[in-house]
């Protein structure tokens, strides 16, 4: 039999072409982008000399000296070395979507930066890189420890990163939202900024990124080994669980000491690597070689592109964050049509051990329920703190607060209730504990019309901005359609899918976040699901709204449980499965649309009330359904209500509360996942 | 007997490689069939296309005279149950809500469940011999009752034609002869159509009433166990010296030189 095998012609692999000709092209590209608007005053030969010395008595070779030069040096390194660091995870995870970014290791090292600010500002003023690595430290081991016991595939280890991220974006929003005078300038540099003046913060950077970099090139072999997967490379001798304890220390290291000085800038070390990937660098020491090459342009590119649209822009700073994540998106994209075979990822052959609580019967855990939701009603109507202290307001005077509290609470608890369901069919069809509106991006979507409306400055009112909201999520879900038809709406593909859309939201973000002023707070406040806005008309409507989709939805109730017996049992069963993916993927966003209106794109109740429900004892899809929405609408209720009283007379963003409630809830029921 | 399958000139070709080319075969009603060959001879993809989970690139298949490309979802899954090579996991389903599921198609996604479907239900559970499982988690069943479990759904499906496709490949030997030995008798029972993937030609010739076998996407041979279980034709299926003996009638012995 071997005989056959003896026909094939044995040639050496070669470098396929494209690799070298993009990365020669990109950093051609790149370099005469960056280098376009000095023509004009420096002949080539000067501006190349910028890079060591300047002419005192010209004013523009003075100021390429200090601040284009090293402008496009420290794009070149951190871009280098943030692809040298995603190569470098990607190969100890065996994750072909693994990256600092994605891990959550920069929302870590920014979370890191802007507590070391609060509270220990001394510490911050010695040496930045410690708060940051601390912070990078702590996200990454959240992540690892999370999705170890899941089996570590690709999906749910970014699907944590991601959630790690949100959350810890979340208490640093907290933070700005509480004490946004100290933290004003912290918008920016969270942006990611490139912005030099002088040549000091390379200096600095340059002999650190270069250990690094020669540390991990140190661990070529064992890295090496590990490709053959965890068993085959223990049997070579190799101590798994030491080199990706080390490795990953350097990764964290390298992305905490770029984070400190430069911010997020993100998807980097995701983009790179992928790239090198795709265009055919097929060994380890090929990808990490062109990872970090063609990280360097990248963030060139990505940096010119910043400093163009802040040019030409009204002269508000276009942080480079928002650019690389630009960038970034149709990149993931390009990778998701790529990795044909996800099915066959290292690592998800461990298939996650089962999470089995015990059943109980779904009307003692439904009326119980219920019944805490109208105490919730109850409190949050009658007992609230006003100026002369606690006081309670009887039923009879119910019509009298009503329109100070009813409306605000009725659309809190309907948005929980939508949330509920539409995190149900979405972890139902995509067959992932992990997935939820906000992870598929559809509430993404609905953000970024947001974000456009208001940077545009049109002044549309609510109703209009409603619209433009459930537009944008029909815009989302359209695109994850398109992406996902091919993969006849394969649970992965949607996921990655919203990963990317998720991307684009991002950049927005950074984008208002760095422009800073009444429209970073007035959009904040949305974002982060601020109730006091909502009228009474529209939590009426909203009522109507759910209604009628819950009703629709006793049509799903068997689909739905035959679907994640996978495409093809589901089909041997006679189901159409095509068909019905696009009506649950359709009722799924019109239940996310109608929420993020009200809450905000991102609180974690989509994630979270399908999990409760799960940990509750329904195991059964119409259970589940039924007490995910009730724990949806309860966990909204109280949000709202607390976001009134805690720091009364002051409001907070209520959203914002059942994300950080949610996000702690969630992390540590994860943990538990595992070991149950 | 009728022809349930009638393959005509059937092809699959993917990504511009032939796997299966120009296939002619009928598959009788009421027999069990054993599809053999080596690693990648197609015989996957025959299923995989009886099953309707592929298209032919070329070619046609009759389900019972009519061509089957114009069956609607349930009806064509009333009639062909099909059992892929590894069953996914089943997020937490008992046994007995998994086998439930077989009664979909009968029912649709409003249907109520009558006690006719309730007892079909419990018949396959018992016939499956999972009775003290029924309401255990599908997940924390070993290999072999894990694959019971799902032919008991098939079962529940109440299809007239079961379609297996390498069933017995991640068992120990006694669960590949019990399992072997419960499709058997149910196919006897019920009057199934069995079409069934296997590696193991002993096994193979000792269930089934018919084996065929595939070589790089054409038919190679055909017939009964007496007529297959020949060192020239196993040769010629395999591709290595074989020889084969009779240790009793209808059991035989294949080895390796």
């Amino acid at each position: 039999m071997y005989a056959e095998s003896a026909a094939i012609p044995a040639r050496q692999p070669v470098l396929p072409p494209g690799l070298p000709i993009t990365a020669t092209l990109l950093w051609m590209g790149a370099l005469l982008a960056s280098a376009a608007p000095w023509f004009g005053e420096l002949d080539p030969g000067a501006l190349l000399a910028a890079f060591w010395t300047f002419d005192a008595g010209d004013y523009s070779s003075v100021l390429a000296h200090y601040s284009w030069a090293p402008r496009v040096s420290i794009a070149i390194l951190i871009g280098c070395g943030l692809g040298l660091a995603g190569a470098v995870t990607q190969q100890i995870l065996g994750n072909p979507l693994a990256s600092p970014t994605t891990l959550g290791v920069e929302a870590g090292g920014q979370f890191g930066v802007t507590v070391g600010t609060m509270f220990f500002p001394g510490l911050l003023a010695f040496s930045p890189d410690l708060v940051a690595v601390a912070g990078g430290l702590m996200a990454i081991g959240l992540v690892i420890a999370l999705t170890w016991r899941l089996g570590f595939s690709p999906v749910t280890v970014i699907l944590a990163g991601l959630v790690v991220t949100f959350f810890l974006g979340a208490v640093n929003m907290a933070f700005l939202l509480l004490k946004g005078e100290w933290l004003g300038n912290l918008f920016i540099w969270g942006a990611g900024s490139l912005v030099q003046n002088n040549w000091h913060p390379f200096m600095e950077l340059w002999p650190r990124v270069l250990a690094l970099a020669v540390l991990m090139l140190l661990l070529m072999r064992p890295l090496r080994v590990l490709q053959l997967g965890q068993t085959s490379a223990s049997s070579l001798g190799a101590k798994v669980g030491m080199i990706r304890l080390l490795t990953l220390l350097l990764v964290v290291l390298m992305t905490a000491t770029v984070v400190s000085r430069v911010g997020v800038v993100a998807f980097v070390g995701l983009a790179a690597p992928v790239l090198a990937r795709l265009l055919g660098a097929r060994t380890l020491g090929a990808r990490l070689l062109w990872s970090s090459l063609l990280g360097g342009g990248l963030l060139l590119l990505a940096d010119t592109l910043a400093h163009w649209a802040s040019t030409w822009g009204d002269g508000s700073l276009v942080p480079t964050g928002t650019t690389t994540a630009l960038i970034g998106g149709p990149i993931i994209l390009v990778a998701l049509q790529g990795f044909k075979n996800t099915h066959h990822m290292p690592g998800q052959d461990a298939s996650p051990a089962g999470f089995l609580p015990k059943r109980r019967p779904v009307m003692l855990v439904g009326s119980v329920a219920i019944t805490l939701l109208l105490v919730t009603t109850v409190i949050s109507m009658s007992w609230s703190p006003g100026l002369e202290g606690w006081s309670w307001t009887a039923f009879s005077q119910w019509h009298e607060a009503w329109v100070w509290r009813g409306p605000r609470l009725l659309a809190a608890i309907l948005a929980g209730v939508a949330l509920g369901l539409a995190g149900t069919l979405i972890q139902r069809m995509t067959g992932n504990a992990m997935a939820s509106p906000e992870m598929l991006g559809i509430s993404g979507g609905a953000a970024v019309v947001m974000v456009l409306i208001v940077l545009s400055g049109a002044d549309i009112g609510r109703a209009g901005q409603l619209g433009g909201a459930t537009l944008g999520a029909a815009a989302a879900l359209g695109l994850l359609i398109l992406l996902a038809r091919k993969h006849h709406f394969a649970g992965n593909q949607l996921l990655l899918g919203g990963l990317a859309l998720y991307v684009f939201m991002d950049a927005g973000l950074r984008l208002v976040m760095a422009s800073g002023g009444t429209v970073a707070s007035q959009l904040l406040n949305w974002m982060y699901g601020s109730t006091w806005l909502v009228s009474e008309n529209e939590a009426l409507g909203l009522l109507a709204l759910i209604l009628l989709i819950s009703a629709t939805l006793l049509l799903v109730v068997r689909p739905l449980t035959i679907l994640p017996l996978g495409e093809t049992s589901a089909s041997a069963l006679g189901l159409p499965v095509t068909k019905m993916r696009l009506v649950l993927l359709l009722l799924a966003a019109l239940l996310t649309a109608s929420a993020t209106v009200v809450i905000g794109p991102l609180s974690f109740v989509g994630l979270i009330a399908p999990h409760l429900a799960r940990v509750l004892g329904q195991q059964t899809v119409g259970r589940q359904l039924i007490v995910a929405a009730l724990a949806g609408g309860l966990l909204l209720g109280i949000a709202d209500y607390l976001s009134r009283i805690v720091v009364y007379p002051n409001q907070l963003p209520a959203g914002l509360l059942a994300a950080l409630v949610g996000g702690v809830y969630f992390l540590w029921g994860l943990s538990r996942h595992g070991r149950a | 007997m009728s022809a349930f399958f009638d393959v005509s000139n059937l092809s699959v070709h993917i990504g511009g490689m032939a796997i299966l080319r120009n296939m002619n075969l009928g598959f009788r009603e009421g027999e069990v069939t054993a599809l053999l060959g080596h690693n990648g001879s197609g015989k996957s993809t025959l299923l995989k296309v009886l099953a309707r989970q592929l298209a032919p690139s070329s070619g046609n298949v009759h389900l019972l005279g009519k061509c089957f490309n114009h069956t609607g979802a349930r009806e064509f899954a009333r009639n062909v149950g099909y059992l892929p090579q590894h069953p996914p996991g089943t997020d937490g389903l008992t046994v007995r809500e998994l086998v439930a599921l077989g009664r979909y198609p009968w029912r649709g996604p409003l249907g109520r469940y009558n006690e006719d479907d309730h007892r079909r239900i419990d018949h396959a559970i018992e016939d499956t011999g999972l009775c003290q499982f029924r309401h255990r988690s599908v997940d924390t069943l070993s290999g072999g009752e894990r694959q019971r479990a799902w032919i008991a759904m098939l079962l529940a499906q109440q299809t007239r034609c079961l379609l297996l496709d390498e069933p017995i490949s991640a068992l120990d030997v006694k669960h590949q002869v019990e399992t072997l030995r419960l499709v058997h008798h149910l196919a006897e029972d019920r009057a199934l159509t069995v079409i069934v993937v296997l590696h193991d030609v002993d096994l193979a010739a000792r269930f089934c009433d018919r084996l065929v076998a595939l070589k790089e996407g054409q038919l190679v041979a055909d017939g009964s166990p007496r007529e297959i279980m020949d060192t020239g034709i196993l040769e010629s299926i395999y591709g290595v010296p074989m020889g084969v003996m009779e240790r009793a009638p209808g059991q035989w012995v294949s080895y390796v030189h």
